[in-house]
């Protein structure tokens, strides 16, 4: 039994940061890189599959990105994933979601695992596309913002709850194997052990080329990809307004502006 | 095996090639070995804006950051709490020189602002939102605020940098009782609730009518008894509130203000330690839950009103009763064995709760439960040992935080998952020096700066003393 976890190394911003002079993303210099949350969510929930299992169950995780996403697959590692893979070419650089999502199932052909799980969505990107367009190329059922799994090895069918609006929940039997993508929320991460972030430093990282899986530059890319960022930019403030005044007079325009509201 | 000096120290920490472990000790480095710690530091534009924007990050280092001249590190140099008085100093010049309107601001509210910037700030700045920033910041001393005060005047902003003066602490009497006359009622009621608002004034303002001004002149211990008389009849429940809050309030006035038709007036009272048997009584059955609540927290309390208080309907009634320091054992026992989990993790808080309510609680599943008994610093050590394998950081945390943990328990602990934790028994003073220098080479950044940084200040403190030790 193997389930792989697709995940993404994802960059948080400072407070202040710089647009790249070419507008199109911003300055890496100002970018904090760390394993995507919600990727975090969807190896735990590999992981609590793997620890609750009399089969033995593999989990693999996989990622699309320069060297320094090895650091990301290390802390994977380090919560107990059996093996990385990085898949890297420098023609890779613009790649949407889409194309990501067909260097990933090039991988998963390989693998041949039971059982795909993502995140919803990156934290910086969010186009919430990566899993779903992995299903697609894979043909494989799918499903999104799963709150809720109910999985064992081997079988041929989960039960999955999906968050919808307003708080609702839907419940769903999904058919094996299939493609997951996993909300926030659903377990509660863990923190790697210090014995396994020593392992995990020893484990290699399996690089894989594009040829590996069987693409070539000409397959990856901006080019090759469905949509291209046209620039990147901070847009004008809203209409947020800083309530100034004394301790009093703050507290009387609260209330003014919350009988307004309230039509009062 | 531990440095046995300071130059030992910044040796290892060159050695380390870790920005983060170079800035711990880098107050200790002189010349040369300076230099390289700040390569370090300064190794790539984007660790060096990190640790310029770091509120750990010690002054020295901040120090060698302004040197960089780069305005991204500038401008989270102005922001960083820690920057220094001299270093902001030279960041106003430059900010000046550049016409940096919005660097001048973050400079003006900066608590570490030496008197002479914001001085040249308050008489030279053009920018608004300097000056609005410049009258809220407390470091700003009584002479500045006058001079901003004097130069706003008249201006469209002098109403907005009035407001804040009035409730800048630095603000002197002259210029609060110079701003009264001028402003509106807001302003005025801010200048009454001023520390330095001169006794006259406040004697004078007394005798008004108007609300904002009543409420906080209620709460001020400077009011004379007959206004508190006064206010405590006002329509305005704020203004009764006060007057239940005011420690000088007569005895003779809380008959009517335990009544109040208003809880939050009764509330205020029931907060008060010198309430008679006869007063805590009536609040002890109020129908309002928070009133209940503090007279059940209350160390005035009397155990009879306490037992009553410890089967109320409500939990959190019930958990203030566990939570007060006058409860005896023999209640607490009882409310050990309470349905709310709420309420039996009150009780695991509790200092007078025995070793043996402590150990039949360890067996409760709830984790606020837990989490109490292992901060409970009566819990026993083999009690405390066991807690340290929960699977919940909070209960773990729980044992690192209780005083009464000994080095034993603590070390496994030193394996702990959660960073926050390991940086927590980096400053545990029941962890012997060799403990903490384990985690030098920890994983987290933070640890490691932790672990380098209690090392660099035994050097400063004791710089012939620290030992080579195994």
């Amino acid at each position: 039994m193997k389930i792989l976890v697709a995940v993404k190394q994802t960059a948080a911003l400072e407070e202040d940061f710089e647009i790249r002079d070419d507008g199109l993303d911003v300055d890496e210099d100002f970018m904090m890189y760390d394993l995507n949350e919600w990727d975090d969510f969807s190896l735990e929930e590999a992981m609590k599959i793997k620890e609750s299992s009399d089969t033995e169950v593999e989990v693999v995780v996989v990622s699309v990105g320069p060297d320094r996403v090895d650091e990301s697959l290390r802390k994977c590692l380090a919560k107990g994933a059996d093996r990385a893979v990085r898949v890297w070419d420098d023609a890779a650089e613009g790649s949407d979601a889409i194309v990501v999502g067909r260097i990933l199932t090039e991988v998963i052909k390989k693998e041949a695992p039971d059982m795909v799980f993502a995140g919803v969505q990156s934290s910086d990107q969010a186009y919430a596309s990566t899993g779903i367009s992995v299903a697609s190329y894979l043909n494989w059922p799918h499903a999104a913002v799963v709150a809720d799994l109910q999985y064992k090895p081997g079988d041929n069918k989960a039960v999955i709850r999906r968050e919808l609006e307003g708080g609702m929940l839907q419940e769903v039997e999904i058919n094996c194997p299939a493609v997951l993508t996993i909300q926030l929320g659903i377990n509660k991460p863990r923190y790697a052990s210090l014995r396994g972030i020593k392992q995990a430093a020893t484990k290699p990282i399996e690089e894989v080329s594009l040829a590996d899986i069987g693409l070539s530059a000409n397959d990856v890319g901006a080019a090759q990809s469905m949509s291209r960022v046209r620039r990147m930019y901070i847009p004008e403030k809203g209409r947020a307004t800083m309530i100034e005044g004394t301790i009093s007079e703050q507290a009387a325009k609260i209330i003014q502006i919350i009988n307004e509201f309230k039509g009062a | 095996m531990m440095f046995g000096s300071a130059d030992a120290l910044v040796q290892l920490s060159i050695k380390s090639r870790d920005p983060y472990v170079a800035a711990a000790v880098h107050e200790l480095a002189t010349g040369i070995t300076k230099l390289e710690l700040e390569a370090l530091i300064c190794g790539t534009r984007r660790t060096a804006l990190a640790i310029a924007r770091w509120e750990h990050t010690p002054a020295s280092v901040l120090t060698a950051l302004a040197g960089v001249h780069d305005e991204a590190i500038e401008l989270r140099l102005d922001k960083n709490p820690g920057t220094s008085s001299s270093v902001l100093s030279g960041l106003y010049e430059e900010a000046r020189s550049k016409d940096k309107a919005g660097l001048t601001k973050l400079i003006a509210q900066h608590l570490n602002s030496g008197t002479e910037v914001l001085r040249r700030i308050a008489l030279h700045a053009n920018d608004s939102e300097c000056l609005l920033a410049l009258s809220k910041n407390p470091a700003a001393n009584a002479k500045v605020l006058a001079e901003l005060s004097e130069r706003a005047s008249g201006s469209d902003i002098a109403v907005a940098i009035h407001k804040n003066i009035a409730q800048n602490a630095s603000a002197s009497a002259e210029l609060l009782t110079r701003i009264f006359d001028a402003s509106e009622v807001y302003t005025q009621a801010a200048i009454l609730g001023h520390a330095n608002c001169p006794a006259w004034l406040i004697a004078k303002a007394a005798a008004s009518e108007e609300v904002l001004m009543m409420r906080v002149l209620a709460r001020n211990r400077r009011v004379s008894k007959e206004s508190l008389q006064r206010y405590a009849a006002c329509e305005d429940a704020g203004v009764r509130a006060g007057v239940a809050a005011n420690a000088l309030t007569p005895v003779a006035l809380f008959r009517h203000l335990i009544k109040d038709k208003c809880e939050l007036v009764r509330r205020e009272v029931a907060s008060r330690i010198d309430l008679s048997e006869e007063h805590i009584e009536a609040l002890s059955r109020d129908d309002d839950i928070w009133v209940r609540q503090r007279i059940a927290r209350s160390p005035t309390t009397s155990l009879d009103v306490l037992y009553r208080l410890a089967v109320d309907a409500v939990a959190d009634v019930r958990r203030a009763v566990a939570r007060n320091s006058m409860s005896t054992v023999h209640l607490l026992n009882m409310l050990a064995e309470d349905t709310s989990a709420w309420v039996r993790s009150g009780v695991a808080y509790q200092v007078n709760a025995s070793q043996r309510i402590l150990m039949k609680l360890a067996d409760d599943k709830d984790v606020d439960v837990l989490s109490g008994v292992a901060n409970n610093p009566n819990t026993p050590q083999s009690i405390l040992k066991a807690l340290v394998g929960s699977s919940d950081t909070d209960v773990r945390r729980g044992v690192i935080l209780n005083k009464s943990a000994t080095r034993n328990t603590l070390l496994p602990l030193l394996e702990d998952p959660y960073y926050l934790h390991r940086v927590l028994l980096v400053h545990n003073p029941h962890l012997q020096a060799q403990d903490k220098w384990s985690l030098r080479d920890d994983p987290d950044f933070q640890v490691r700066f932790s672990v380098y940084r209690w090392a660099a200040n035994i050097c400063l403190k004791m710089p012939d003393t620290f030992l080579v030790t195994k």
